[in-house]
């Protein structure tokens, strides 16, 4: 047998597998597009695609494991993410195995209901309807809304546009950081969103940016941000945050200053004069226009209307004027108020001033969100929609009628669109409307490319045969485009016969631009490889507009609505982006760090308004705004500006799969409509209801009630520790045994909670490789959640501004671990790596174990996830094929925890076995390490004393949790450093 | 020994008054046994369903790994020491009083026993595996973990129901035979099997008494050994309020009370319905309430000592722990425990009490109520707030293990109410013992 015919049959075998799963027969294609040298089964090949979760354009490496991914990592070349992802990375395997993905191609029926048709039929639908347009010259009723695609799937979009002489397609994303680069082009004259280097900066300054969670490129921000503010040789940076709501940003800063809501544009002006007072600004910078725009704000006014002190103001002023360089970012709701451009403007400003724009501010390495269709154009195609000037809309993964307000009318316009086609594979709001569906691939089964900013262009192959019967949208695109042009293959406009030939042909230019002296086929296959290619793009010089170009404002957001109501904030969700990631139980099942509430929304109330109201947590609140109503459960807060209501985008879906269907309300649907999108413009009123909806919230309380489980030191005294270089005295407790000792390894971890930013990452990560079942909302909110590792907040001081502390807690692995003497079968072990196992296969299920765990990590199964006959049954079709088929799925009434991803362990040794060689430091990467955008997780051999996890176990600010019990753990934790200077 | 007419009843009299007992019983008997398989059968569905769908359905959850199935466990272990206590400290203290009321403490204790014995099966996550615990030669090299406590209580409890058995039915041997010799039919033969042959001859009469001391002597260390090993369950345990070197005796002396209190909400109906007045008479009671009140002293000691270190260790966990139980969810369990165990047994110290039938009942039940709240009291709220605040959490009772919890009652009663009409439960040896040997004529 040759071996391309083995790999044929090795990938259609797993396309039947995926079959199985829904009765059609998927297309066969060749899965292993770079044919391995050999395939051997149990061990898994590795594919470079990039991320499609939100357009930072991250690039991935999807596992392979006889033909099916079972995990995602972090590409460890792609600059973008440097091997890391975030928690909806991690969770993109769901989209892709997601049961209520749609199987196949679908049309609407003369009952309005959608029934499945063949490819061949609905291409034919399709290409009937177009052919008439176009032959009649009415190409301009024709449209394309895609989400933003700024690799070769956007130009063949555009260009098949143009050839149809359709309209310019819309790339839509509902969060487009349109204010950014709307202000840039007012200040500098240039168009775009610069690359903010956070990690050359001293001080960062942000207003609003939520850049650990969602802005822009949350896991490149959030390695940036360790590599600036992480305690290092006696030195950290300072993170100055200023937003009304404690995000999961607001709570990493050393400083967090709440504002009123829509006053960050007052305060960037405020603090821009405080610099020119004091003559703090860069040598060079245009100080007449400087002076023009910040000398009309009065400071004590700006102090009153946005609650900030001036003394505050000046503090940030000159922190944030000495740094050299500094950083000023705006983002979350600032970019969003009705002044969102003027805040970006203020902020530009306040980089010109500083000396940072060319430095930490780069224009050049350009984001490609500016690529992004700005709302007004949306809105624009709204009314076009809704005179009956569209009979054919194409949509490509977007989903506007989740993400748009009701009052933008898009829903009535798009029942003026005679055909609506999706090509999206889910069943959204917008698709459940759409008269033809085309399931696109999912992006792990595409070919295609995506370019995140300027110089990095991230390549995408199937890193699998497709689950279900989907076609890619390239491929219909220019099948459809030939049929409707009645040009052959081969020639014309659409001469490739699929997307993958456009694509290849179009990174000849590109393999041009990057690598001129390169064959093209080494090229590809070495890009192929790497994920993509890049390189470093020059910093582009920019100048500031003198002035008068634009107006001063200087005056707070404008918000509609009862003027005795609470300032509405609508934010982006860490977990479900703008509502895409809602579909997937991880998700729903991963608490939101800062509440930690699962599997629901909710409205975020100040604890004053609460207590007026006599609003308890989980009551259920009506919404009311001018534009309408919902009904959420509240929880109350304490850190909240007392003005304010907050309301996380995501939730509220009335279509989209089983897990997002029907939970919480879409806060977006309390918004205006108009030409812009203003997450912060309308102020509501709360009323109770009377009735009660609990809140699954996994943490019991915030409160360490003086057990230090997650411990801080000053910076002075980090800087002392350091000095010192004192390894801490280890609290000895007395035994009566000797000590255990470990032949060759001990397995053992450290965490730095200085790095650690709460993120959630590693949450699911470890899920995903672990085969952790998913056990709905009931059972998280009594305590049954199965989570192996779980990310705890702590906080500290006052509960209206408090200290908070992200600590990841998981099986601590100890050295004289209480769990295993109480064990009556030897289920829970010691092995002579230092490893606390667990066999599942022997467990009785007497829950002694977990009793005496004082860290509580170990999972009991209270019900049978693992069979499909079981209504807790967690694995519905096809998500088995993404279990790891290297670890067990544990059956009904045993107990499981962390293994420290054993099977990796074994992997790693297996490896260096074969090369007669000890397992080297940084072989093995626990799921929870490898993902870590901020690296704050390290695994290895604890006997090594040169390997990384053994130097940081010696840190002087190590410590063990509850380490006075004497179950010396095999897992340091490094204390938090804080900032010794006054809290704003 | 007397009856209400101050007459002592003779041979005859304990003959007939006892073997009257296993007369064909009324149709109340029969309606209280149709109550009581109802509810066990109630109980039996429950057990299914959770094994069949999983540990879920009982209200478990973390950190609550155990609940009300440890508590109901830990308790008819406790109540399963009243009878060994009666019956062998007490024969062996040649406490004479013991004789009419130990027949039915002892079948109290194994059917306690019995009952408790379940919950280690209702317990586990994989029941069906439960029998690993065992130490026994298998193809799979296993051997169970000699330092948990767990396995310590299989040994500890199979040698205790197994000791107790035995000297249950070494006792019942001469009665048997009494029956046997009172009854008739097919009745007879089943005696007469049971009786396994005893004749009263003089020889058989000093191997039994030889060998009811002995069983006397081995069973004694095991009323105290049993509850300490089932304490160390918790007390080797690193939860806070559970490490506690207290604990054995602390357990013990709560069992030996509970069991008291157990024995005296049976005899009581017992005696008032089958008029056995002239067997168990306010003496017995007057006794048994005096054991009650002294039990109830010595926990109230315990508890006080329980209360004193955890504050004086200093002790961070053990205090709040503590205080966590006496002011928060579950405080109204904590206070009613000390009401029942160590407020409500002082009205003992008054004689009238002791004799007063309904009073005494009443103290008797509220003691049982008490004990198992107890035991709650240890292991839900203890668990519930233990080292690592994240998890903590407050367990709510479901359907399944509440009807677990009664139908182990109803099983309970069932095994006793059976025993009654088929075995005496009083003893008529050693009752007549207890009188003067009938006169006989004088030979001249």
């Amino acid at each position: 047998m040759k071996r391309r015919d083995f790999l044929k049959i090795v990938g259609s075998s797993a396309g039947a597998v995926a079959a199985a799963g829904c009765g059609q027969a998927p297309e066969r294609i060749l899965p292993y597009v770079i044919p391995p040298d050999n395939l051997i089964p149990g061990v898994a090949s590795w594919y470079s695609s990039v991320c499609r979760e939100c357009p930072a354009g991250c690039g991935v490496i999807a596992r392979n494991r006889e033909g099916r991914v079972v995990k995602l990592e972090g590409n460890p070349d792609h600059p973008v993410n440097q091997g890391a992802l975030c928690i909806r990375g991690q969770a993109a395997l769901q989209g892709l195995y997601n049961p209520d993905r749609l199987r196949g191609p679908m049309r609407q029926d003369a009952s309005g209901a959608l029934k499945p048709v063949k490819w061949e039929e609905a291409e034919k639908l399709l290409v009937e309807r177009l052919t008439g347009l176009v032959k009649q010259g009415k190409g301009k009723r024709i449209v394309v809304m895609s989400q933003l695609e700024s690799g070769n799937l956007g130009r063949l979009i555009e260009s098949w546009a143009q050839a149809l002489g359709a309209r310019r397609p819309i790339f839509y994303e509902p969060f487009n950081y349109e204010a950014i680069h709307h202000a840039s082009r007012l200040v500098f004259g240039r168009d775009a969103i610069p690359h903010y280097a956070l990690e050359e900066a001293n001080v960062i300054l942000s207003f609003g940016a939520d850049f650990l969670e969602s802005w822009l490129s949350p896991v490149e921000h959030a390695r940036a941000f360790t590599r600036m503010h992480a305690f290092k040789h006696g030195k950290a940076g300072t993170f100055i945050h200023v937003e009304p709501r404690l995000s999961l940003t607001a709570a990493n800063a050393d400083e967090w200053v709440r504002n009123a809501p829509g006053t960050e544009e007052l305060l960037a002006l405020a603090i821009l004069k405080v610099i020119l007072n004091e003559g703090l600004q860069a040598p060079g910078v245009d100080v007449a226009l400087l002076r023009n725009v910040a000398m009309p704000v009065d400071l004590e006014a700006a102090a009153g209307q946005s609650g900030v002190s001036v003394e505050t103001i000046k503090h940030i002023a000159r922190t944030f004027a000495k740094a050299k360089p500094g950083i000023a970012v705006g983002g979350g709701v600032a970019v969003t108020s009705t002044v969102a451009v003027e805040t970006q403007r203020a902020i530009h400003l306040l980089n010109y001033a500083a000396g940072n724009v060319g430095r930490t501010v780069r224009f050049g390495p350009d984001s490609a969100f500016v690529k992004a269709t700005p709302h007004a154009i949306v809105g624009l195609l709204t009314q076009l929609m809704a005179q009956g000037e569209i009979d054919v809309l194409l949509l490509i993964h977007a989903n506007p009628l989740f993400a748009l307000p009701p009052k933008w009318g898009f829903a009535e316009a798009l029942k003026k669109v005679p055909l609506l086609v999706s090509f999206s594979n889910q069943p959204d709001e917008t698709t459940e409307q759409a008269h033809l569906i085309l399931p696109d691939l999912h992006s792990l089964e595409s070919w295609g490319d995506f370019s995140p900013r300027e110089g990095v262009v991230g390549l995408m192959q199937p890193t699998m045969a497709p689950v279900f019967d989907s076609r890619a949208v390239g491929d219909v695109l220019l099948s459809v485009g030939r049929q409707v042009l009645g040009s052959p293959a081969g020639k014309g406009p659409f001469r490739w016969e699929t997307f993958a030939e456009y694509l290849k042909e179009q990174w000849r230019g590109i393999a041009r631009e990057y690598a001129s002296s390169m064959l093209f086929d080494q090229f590809w296959e070495e890009a192929l490889r790497r994920g993509g290619v890049w390189k470093d793009v020059a910093t582009a010089p920019v100048q500031a507009r003198s002035a008068p170009v634009f107006p001063i404002q200087g005056k707070p957001a404008s918000v509609e609505g009862d003027p005795q109501g609470l300032t509405l904030l609508v934010y982006p969700s860490q977990r479900f982006y703008d509502g895409r990631g809602a579909n997937k139980p991880w998700l729903q099942e991963a608490p939101d760090t800062m509440t930690q509430v699962t599997w629901d929304s909710w409205i975020e109330v100040p604890a004053e308004v609460a207590k007026k109201l006599g609003i308890r947590q989980g009551d259920l609140v009506k919404v009311t705004s001018p534009h309408g109503a919902i009904e959420l459960p509240a929880y109350v807060s304490e850190s909240l500006h007392p003005g304010a209501v907050a309301i996380p985008i995501g939730q509220g879906h009335t279509a989209y799969g089983r897990y997002a269907k029907d939970r919480g309300a879409n806060p977006l649907t309390l918004l205006p409509g108009g030409a812009g999108l203003s997450f912060l413009s309308v102020k509501v009123t709360l009323t109770k209801t009377g009735g009660r909806r609990p809140l699954a919230i996994a943490q019991a309380t915030h409160d360490q009630d003086d057990r230090e489980i997650a411990q801080h030191v000053g910076l002075g005294a980090a800087r002392e520790l350091e000095l010192r270089g004192a390894v801490p005295e280890k609290a000895s407790h007395p035994s009566m045994y000797p000590d255990l000792k470990y032949p060759e390894y001990r397995w053992g971890m450290a965490v730095d909670l200085d790095a650690c930013t709460g993120c959630q990452a590693c949450v699911i990560a470890c899920k995903a490789e672990n085969n952790v079942p998913v056990v709905g909302k009931e059972q998280v909110a009594y305590g049954r959640d199965m989570h192996w590792l779980r990310l705890e907040r702590w906080q500290e001081g006052k509960p209206e501004h408090p200290e908070n502390l992200f600590l990841p807690m998981f099986c601590q692995h100890c050295e004289i671990a209480p769990c295993e003497p109480v064990c009556p079968v030897f289920a829970a072990y010691h092995t002579e790596e230092g490893l606390n196992a667990q066999i599942y296969n022997r467990c009785v299920g007497t829950r002694y174990c977990n009793n005496n765990c004082p860290y509580k990590v170990r999972r009991f199964n209270w019900w049978d996830y693992s069979s499909p006959a079981s209504s807790s049954y967690a694995f519905p079709d096809p998500l088995p094929l993404q279990l790891n088929p290297d670890v067990t799925v544990r059956q009904l009434g045993v107990m499981e925890k962390c293994t420290m991803c054993v099977q990796r362990i074994v992997a790693g040794k297996d490896a260096a076995r074969d090369e007669k060689r000890p397992v080297r430091d940084g072989e093995v990467q626990t799921a929870c390490q490898q993902t870590c955008p901020t690296q704050a997780i390290a695994f290895g051999n604890l006997k090594d004393p040169s390997s990384r996890v053994a130097k940081l176990s010696r840190s002087p600010r190590g410590y063990h949790v509850l380490g006075e019990l004497g179950t010396r753990p095999a897992v340091t934790y490094l204390k938090k450093v804080t900032r010794e200077h006054g809290k704003a | 020994m007397t009856d209400s007419a101050g007459r002592q009843p003779t041979y005859a009299d304990v003959n007939r008054d006892v073997i009257r007992t296993l007369e064909p019983p009324s149709p109340a008997y029969f309606g209280w046994m149709a109550v009581v398989a109802l509810i066990l059968t109630a109980g039996i569905l429950a057990w299914t369903w959770q094994i069949y769908a999983g540990m879920g359905a009982a209200g478990k959850r973390t950190p609550q790994m155990w609940a009300m199935y440890i508590t109901t466990f830990v308790f008819w272990i406790g109540i399963g020491h009243a009878g060994t206590l009666i019956s062998a400290i007490l024969y062996l203290f040649r406490a004479r009083w013991r004789t009419s009321i130990y027949r039915g403490a002892e079948a109290m204790t194994v059917f306690a026993v019995l009952t408790a014995g379940l919950f280690p099966l209702i317990h586990a996550g994989r029941m069906w595996f439960a029998y690993w615990l065992l130490p026994y030669p298998n193809q799979r090299y296993l051997w169970p973990n000699f330092r948990s406590p767990l396995v310590w209580d299989v040994f500890a409890i199979s040698t205790y129901l197994t000791i107790s058995v035995v000297f249950f039915c070494v006792g019942l041997l001469p009665d048997i035979a009494a029956i046997r010799d009172a009854s008739t039919g097919w009745r007879k033969k089943i005696y007469g099997m049971l009786s396994l042959g005893w004749e009263g001859t003089d020889r058989q009469w000093r191997h039994y008494r030889r060998a009811y001391g002995l069983f006397a002597a081995l069973a004694t260390p095991l009323v105290l050994s049993v509850h300490s090993v089932v304490s160390w369950d918790f007390a080797m345990a690193l939860v806070p309020g559970w490490h506690s070197t207290l604990f054995a005796p602390f357990f013990v002396d709560g069992a030996i009370f509970s069991g008291f209190a157990m024995v005296l909400v049976l005899i009581i109906p017992m005696r008032h319905f089958w008029n056995l007045y002239a067997y168990i008479t306010d003496k017995h009671l007057d006794a048994m309430g005096k054991l009650i009140l002294v039990t109830s002293l010595v926990l109230s000691y315990f508890y006080l000592c329980e209360a004193f270190t955890a504050w004086y260790s200093g002790d961070h966990f053990e205090r709040a722990s503590l205080f966590w139980k006496a002011t928060k969810s579950y405080a109204w369990a904590f206070w009613l425990q000390y009401f029942c165990n160590s407020l409500v047994p002082l009205v003992l110290f008054w004689r009238r009490a002791r004799t007063h039938t309904p009073t005494l009942y009443v103290v008797s039940i509220l003691v049982l109520i008490g004990m198992w709240f107890e035991r709650f009291n240890i292991i839900v709220p203890g668990l519930g707030h233990d080292f690592y605040p994240y998890t903590w959490g407050i367990y709510w009772p479901t359907l399944t293990d509440t009807m677990i919890v009664i139908g182990s009652f109803a099983w309970f009663f069932i095994l006793f109410l059976g025993f009654i009409k088929v075995m005496p439960s009083v003893s008529i040896v050693e009752v007549k013992e207890t009188l003067p040997h009938p006169v006989k004529e004088a030979h001249h």
